[in-house]
């Protein structure tokens, strides 16, 4: 079986650079028979990816220990659900499913256009088995990427590591990829438009979909680690500013820019070269990203070993995509200029801009610190830094966001926009109550935030309204208009959904990082000892014992929870000690109405302990967070939920005729 | 094309790329800290500066009181010398005597110690690229 999946990795290779013979041959001379002799490639990409993905999956059903990467990924103990994860814990498998992403994108692509064959998609396919064949290339020639090694004889299976045993964990890492692969179709199209000079919205209308799904699943990944960190890893927090969280950050912050591109490059002509470069540096950042985790070269708390080939072969997939793209755009410049331009800085259009350029910013900042400082200037770059840039720069694009859709294209007048404001002031002074009760006033700059959050929300009602007023036509009432202001365009309503999941993310991380709370106390092991912070007092009950899977024993102390005199639960942090990797400490949480009590203790205990380490920490406004992220998704899906043709062709009348009547835009409202 | 909006489009851009720019550099100027091993530290050329070092934290060598946590972490690269530590923040989960560390904060030449900022476990997921033994000898 090793055999066969080391022949169709290789075939795998052998197929992909024949689709980018045949593309490029076909662009190049505009040859349909060529075009669709390089998709006929991609099928054979595609079902050999299949079957080396196929075996490597078998092996972990069938716990083929045969199989040194199915050893080192898993054991016979795991369940089935785990083994399955096994298949991404680690390097190798994660450049396979990489490539079987890939795979799959690039041959629906293909299959998508069999009946057109247009010269602008084979690019982009031949863009993508490119990518492809570097994943593929990677694993043929490099034994330290290559999932199909014979295991030593005598081998142990190494289990999974006890940490990653959390469904947050399985999902965490395909979801991530989903969102780079995703990511890679705008590039692809971009690379396409550019080398055709197609300077239309074809290579936006192709590929914005797939942007929308990469961001989507981009986000998922994101959330899923940073709540896996959160209840898992208990070092206290769920966002450390590690190489590897922040990696994935900048392709996001990114691709988020590249989506709001997007729209004004279909409705306006503007922002083309931005959507160019945003697309091209989205897809630059992903492969940062595995550059980063893979080569080792920067330390991060994910070390891993340096394997040489590997470092040649992503670092000049680096700069070849660099280089490529920006010769590219430099040749197409003068064809890309956008047919109009950003008249007044209060304009919606300004607004787009300047949110982009902040995004893009914010990108590129942290990803100088934390890839360039530490390789160029040896030093690195820490916690404190990394939130003095975020904290005041998320705001100040929040309060983008929230004004941003209130202005009117091009210009809008004085009297427009105070009327327009009236209601997200209304709610920001609604929220400071809110606030007041929560105690934020101890803080000033988290509390003008969580005010500017309090008018984001303002800001989305209004846009609904006014959506609703404009979908009602004149003389008629606003409720009238309200199923349409919904179901009228789903980006529209998609922009609602995650406009407000933002804004409850954002105050969840000003709430949850700002007023974050904690106190430590060496509790006694004796029943009755107590230790408190901010009106909870924990009181030990006990002690008991536990076993678990992979032979692993757990000791857990019971803690008895008031708050202000009335029991509000029980927590009983714990200490797990397997015998491959170790003890570690478990936290746990106790959910309150506006915050997380978190209590995890400092160093490990057993029934032979005299104290425990408590640490106790409050985390206020933590779960909006997490309501705002599954809001974002959930908004993102929208948009990509596919319309009754009828209803698409109206939705398309209607943006049609909002444009053309955009000047009135501000004034309807 | 309007001429006058462009540059205002233009020298809005150039501000906020300028403020941002120096801003982060200045941040990065002051608060980066030098990536450094044990061993380099007890030259005594980074004392009151700010460091991140890499060690094993030495076996029985945590102490914990009120002030929070102290240990002794050992180069990793083969030397003998050690550091000692101050920390009290929160613990990784995953601490403990023979751990990998990768600790922040200024060293302090008299009486060799860090006091941390940061602490950080090494990652516990089992990524080793080429480093498998196993995968090694089966060529």
């Amino acid at each position: 079986m090793i055999t066969l999946g080391r022949v169709s990795l290789t075939l795998a290779l052998v197929f992909s650079m024949a689709s980018v013979l045949f593309l490029a041959l076909g662009m190049r001379w505009d040859r349909k028979d060529l075009l669709r002799n390089g998709y006929y490639a991609v099928y054979g990409f595609f079902l050999t990816t299949i079957v080396a993905g196929a075996v490597l999956l078998q092996a972990f059903l069938k716990k083929d220990f045969g199989f040194a990467y199915v050893a080192e990924n898993s054991d016979a103990s795991l369940s089935t659900f785990y083994r399955i994860a096994g298949f991404w814990a680690g390097q190798q498998g994660s450049f396979l499913l990489w490539l079987l992403l890939i795979a799959i994108v690039a041959v629906v692509i293909a299959l998508l256009d069999l009946s057109k064959v247009e010269r602008l998609t084979g690019g982009a396919v031949m863009v993508l088995c490119i990518v492809g064949g570097v994943f593929a290339a990677l694993m043929v020639f490099d034994a330290g990427s290559s999932p199909f090694l014979k295991a030593e004889a005598g081998m142990q299976p190494f289990g999974l590591n006890p940490l990653l045993l959390h469904p947050g964990m399985v999902l965490h890492p395909p979801a991530l990829f989903i969102g780079y692969v995703g990511l890679a179709v705008p590039f692809a199209f971009a690379i396409s438009a550019l080398l055709l000079g197609r300077a239309d919205k074809a290579w936006v209308r192709l590929s914005q979909k797939w942007a929308v799904a990469g961001w989507l699943f981009l986000s998922l990944g994101i959330g899923l680690g940073a709540w896996w960190a959160y209840v898992v890893l208990s070092f206290g927090g769920y966002w450390a500013w590690d190489p590897v969280e922040n990696t994935s950050l900048v392709p996001w912050l990114t691709a988020t820019a590249l989506l709001h591109a997007f729209t004004l490059y279909k409705a306006r002509g503007l922002f083309k070269r931005w959507a160019l470069a945003l697309a091209a540096l989205t897809f630059f950042f992903t492969i940062l990203a595995t550059w980063t985790t893979r080569t080792g070269l920067i330390s991060s708390v994910h070390a891993f070993g340096r394997n040489e080939l590997l470092i040649i072969i992503l670092t000049t997939f680096l700069v070849v995509t660099m280089a490529a793209s920006a010769g590219l755009m430099a040749w197409r410049w003068r064809r890309f200029e956008s047919h109009d331009q950003v008249e007044s800085l209060l304009s919606r259009d300004f607004l787009y801009y300047l949110t982009n350029l902040l995004l893009t910013l914010f990108a590129v900042a942290i990803a100088f610190g934390t890839v360039v400082v530490p390789l160029a200037f040896d030093r690195t770059v820490g916690l404190d830094t990394y939130n003095a840039i975020a904290q005041p720069l998320g705001v100040v694009v929040l309060a983008l966001i929230a004004l941003c859709p209130l202005l009117a294209w091009r210009k809008t007048e004085g009297a427009e926009l105070r009327k327009t404001l009236i209601l997200p002031l209304v709610t920001a002074a609604l929220s400071v109550p809110l606030w007041l009760y929560l105690g934020f006033q101890s803080n000033l700059w988290g509390f003008i935030g969580l005010v500017v959050c309090g008018f984001a929300v303002g800001a989305v009602i209004q846009f609904v309204l006014r959506s609703a007023r404009r979908a009602a036509g004149p003389g008629k009432s606003l409720w009238a208009g309200m199923g349409r202001a919904f179901t009228g365009s789903r980006t529209r309503t998609a922009a609602y959904f995650v406009h407000f999941g933002m804004i409850l993310v954002v105050a969840g991380l000003i709430g949850s990082s700002v007023y974050k709370h904690e106190e430590t106390a060496l509790v006694k092991v004796k029943v009755g000892e107590t230790a408190s912070i901010a009106g909870y007092t924990l009181t030990y009950k006990g002690m008991t014992g536990s076993t678990g899977p992979q032979d692993s024993t757990t000791s857990i102390a019971t803690f008895d929870v008031t708050r202000d005199g009335a029991q509000i639960g029980t927590l009983a942090p714990h200490t797990d000690v397997y015998p491959m990797s170790g003890a570690a400490v478990r936290a746990v949480i106790l959910g309150q109405r506006f915050e997380d009590l978190f209590v995890v203790t400092d160093e490990p205990f057993d029934s032979t302990s005299k104290r425990i380490a408590l640490r106790m920490v409050i985390f206020p406004l933590i779960r909006w967070v997490w309501i705002g992220s599954i809001l974002l998704c959930a908004g993102a899906a929208v948009s990509l939920w596919p319309k009754p043709r009828r209803q698409e062709q109206e939705a398309r009348d209607a943006v049609a005729a909002a444009d053309a009547d955009g000047r009135l835009d501000g004034a309807s409202a | 094309m309007n001429k006058k909006s462009r540059t205002r489009l233009l020298i809005a851009t150039g501000v906020i790329v300028v403020v941002f720019v120096i801003g982060v550099v200045f941040l990065v100027q002051k608060q980066g800290a030098y990536y450094r091993q044990v061993s380099d530290l007890t030259t005594g050329q980074y004392d009151g500066k700010n460091v991140k070092v890499g060690g094993r934290v030495q076996d029985g060598s945590i102490n914990r009181d009120a002030s929070g946590v102290h240990f002794i972490i050992q180069d990793l690269t083969g030397k003998t010398d050690t550091v000692k530590v101050t920390y009290s923040g929160q613990m990784p989960g995953t601490f403990d005597d023979g751990v990998d560390v990768v600790i922040i904060g200024k060293y302090a030449a008299a009486g060799g110690v860090v006091s941390a900022d940061e602490l950080q476990t090494k990652c516990p997921s089992k990524y080793k690229g080429s480093a498998s033994p196993a995968a090694q000898t089966s060529q």
